[in-house]
């Protein structure tokens, strides 16, 4: 048995089934997202691990013990929300040693673990201030320490980046990811980010309408989406009827659709040799940059395929310009 | 706003709060005067504000407004906190219905109110017939909306079953989180319902009169009583009333602030 445990896990409000039967594992110390769309209830899943929600059939193991029908509040499980949860009339020490007081642990032990906490979260010079003095990074580091400063035996972190700046949710996806490992603290993550899922987890599980739609590490899932929605979702895959892509090809396909990430599409203006790829030619319809990345959107026949070029300071493509598009048989994915 | 409106919107608030103040300073002056009935009024002495002082009955009027406004209130907001704390967790759909039943009391004068009441306890032969307690009773409802509007808007402001569940997870208990983390932030509507009830309590005569008869006396009937045998003693005890009414609302808004004051010097460290 995993440390974590949900077993055949069913959750409804009222008609609304939000959790169909849903069974995974998670290993001790490890990093484990629920990634999925708004409403597709891995917030729901998390929220049941709480014990903020009752299940409505279904089992949840902690560490070997049924913890079902167990008191939020006696499951020994930490957790971040989305928008902080700091208590306002409290300052930083007073928000990070509540959990400490409710354990009645002795006073001057739980002020040198909130120094002790605060450090590791970069916040020591913040003690006193309140919550309305602090950035959101900042709230959300108090409130990651607030949740990690009683020793869980697991972190529940409920979209805790959602409503922090593009930088700052870099840096503290980073900065989350280093604590944890550091304390060695098995942590659930959700999030519909799947760039946030990439960076930070060890397994990723993506939900999809109440159910896991595929389960793998980030490499996994990016190289293999198992499913049409797992490649829509992850990446930001190219995705063909495999009769259109055939049609473009010339070849004759098995499966139902066909995946194809931007990245292997080569692009080049010389007719390619025939090296066993597809090989389509088209017209530039577009572009758009990502950075380093610029992504070119080429016509080809009755399909539109975007292709991923790195960035120089001379364009080698214009719109308008016919190129040769080369895709390796062996790295499209037949879905 | 350019200048020229800005000194035309001065004028014309300089204006209002002039108006306001015309019958208040009036009554000082008159209190502090043996007779007012020309243009300029005589006998300048503090004469009215001796003889009321003086008067037992005067202070008794007023130690017992102040216990009549105390109790309701503070069992008011107990019992609304409570009430809030259980719809808000465990009941939210029927909210509305709680707040429908808050609201009746706004709907029923005063008049009627006391005198159903006198109707329903007041030959019931149990400790609901003693009239303090019929009287205090009826504050507590009189005041109902007011404390619960109040403390209802302030519990919105604060997400209240987020930051419980954010306690609970910590350790807390609902309740004990309600009371350390929620009521310390609704402080504020607290308050402002509370001196909002103070102003209604303290304002009744109506309900006293006919719930307590002589029992008990609260400073609107002693200032009735006195505008019988003499209007500048009445004009004094008017405004002693009305200082009151400032020195509670002064407290109390003092108390706020330092609160406040010791928050953002905490912060300034």
């Amino acid at each position: 048995m995993s440390y974590i445990e949900f077993e055949k896990l069913n959750k409804s409000f009222g008609s609304n089934h939000v959790l169909k039967d849903i069974s995974l594992g998670v290993e001790k110390g490890e990093l484990v997202t629920l990634l999925g769309p708004s409403g597709c209830g891995k917030s729901t899943l998390l929220r049941c691990l709480s014990g903020l929600e009752q299940v409505t059939s279904g089992k949840v193991y902690l560490d070997g013990q049924d913890i079902t029908e167990v008191n939020p509040r006696d499951r020994g499980i930490g957790m971040v929300f989305q928008q902080y949860s700091l208590f306002p009339n409290m300052n930083v020490a007073d928000n990070v040693g509540f959990g400490l007081k409710m354990k009645k642990v002795p006073k001057e032990e739980a002020e040198k673990k909130v120094k002790d906490i605060l450090e590791i979260v970069g916040l020591s010079e913040k003690i006193d201030q309140f919550p309305m003095q602090l950035s959101g990074g900042q709230q959300q580091r108090v409130a990651l320490a607030r949740a990690i400063v009683t020793e869980p035996k697991v972190l529940l972190l409920d979209e805790p980046l959602s409503a922090i700046d593009a930088l700052l949710r870099h840096n503290l996806q980073i900065e989350i990811r280093r604590i944890q490992q550091k304390l060695n603290i098995t942590t659930i993550f959700v999030t519909h980010d799947q760039d946030e899922a990439m960076v930070m987890s060890d397994t990723i599980h993506l939900f999809n309408d109440g159910r896991i739609e595929q389960s793998g590490s980030p490499v996994d899932l990016y190289s293999k989406p198992a499913t049409k929605f797992a490649a829509t979702f992850i990446g930001n895959y190219n995705i063909f009827s495999a009769e259109d892509f055939g049609a473009v090809c010339c070849e004759k396909l098995s499966c139902k659709d066909v995946a194809i990430r931007p990245e292997i599409v080569v692009m080049s203006k010389q007719p390619p040799k025939d090296d066993g790829c597809y090989h389509l030619r088209g017209t530039i319809v577009g572009h758009i940059s990502h950075g380093n990345i610029i992504r070119f959107a080429a016509k080809c026949g009755c399909i539109r395929i975007n292709s991923d070029v790195l960035f120089e300071r001379e364009m080698e493509y214009k719109e308008g310009d016919e190129v040769y598009l080369s895709i390796d048989k062996s790295l499209v994915i037949e879905l | 706003m350019n200048k020229m409106n800005k000194v035309s919107a001065n004028i014309v608030m300089t204006c209002i709060i002039i108006w306001l103040l015309i019958p208040l300073v009036a009554t000082i002056i008159y209190s502090m005067f043996d007779n007012w009935t020309g243009i300029i009024p005589y006998g300048f002495s503090f004469k009215n504000y001796e003889t009321i002082f003086g008067n037992a009955s005067f202070l008794k009027a007023i130690y017992q407004t102040i216990l009549i406004c105390i109790i309701p209130i503070v069992l008011t907001i107990l019992v609304v906190l409570l009430a809030l704390f259980v719809v808000t967790i465990y009941f939210p759909n029927l909210e509305k219905y709680v707040q429908i039943l808050c609201m009746i009391p706004y709907t029923i004068q005063g008049v009627i109110l006391s005198v159903s009441i006198l109707a329903l306890y007041a030959k019931s032969g149990t400790f609901l017939s003693n009239r303090l307690i019929m009287l205090l009773g009826t504050y507590c409802v009189i005041i109902l909306p007011y404390i619960y509007q109040g403390i209802r808007n302030s519990m919105h402001a604060v997400n209240m079953p987020m930051l419980l569940e954010a306690a609970e997870m910590l350790g807390a208990s609902k309740l004990y989180a309600f009371f350390r983390v929620i009521v310390p932030n609704i402080i504020t509507g607290i308050t402002v319902s509370s001196l909002l009830a103070v102003g209604i309590l303290f304002g009744d005569y109506v309900i006293i009169r006919n719930l307590s008869g002589s029992a008990v006396t609260n400073v609107q009937v002693f200032l009735y009583q006195t505008m019988k045998h003499s209007s500048t003693e009445a004009s004094a005890v008017f405004v002693v009333i009305m200082l009151m009414t400032f020195l509670i609302t002064a407290l109390v808004l003092y108390f706020q602030s330092k609160n406040k004051l010791e928050q953002i010097q905490k912060e300034g460290r």
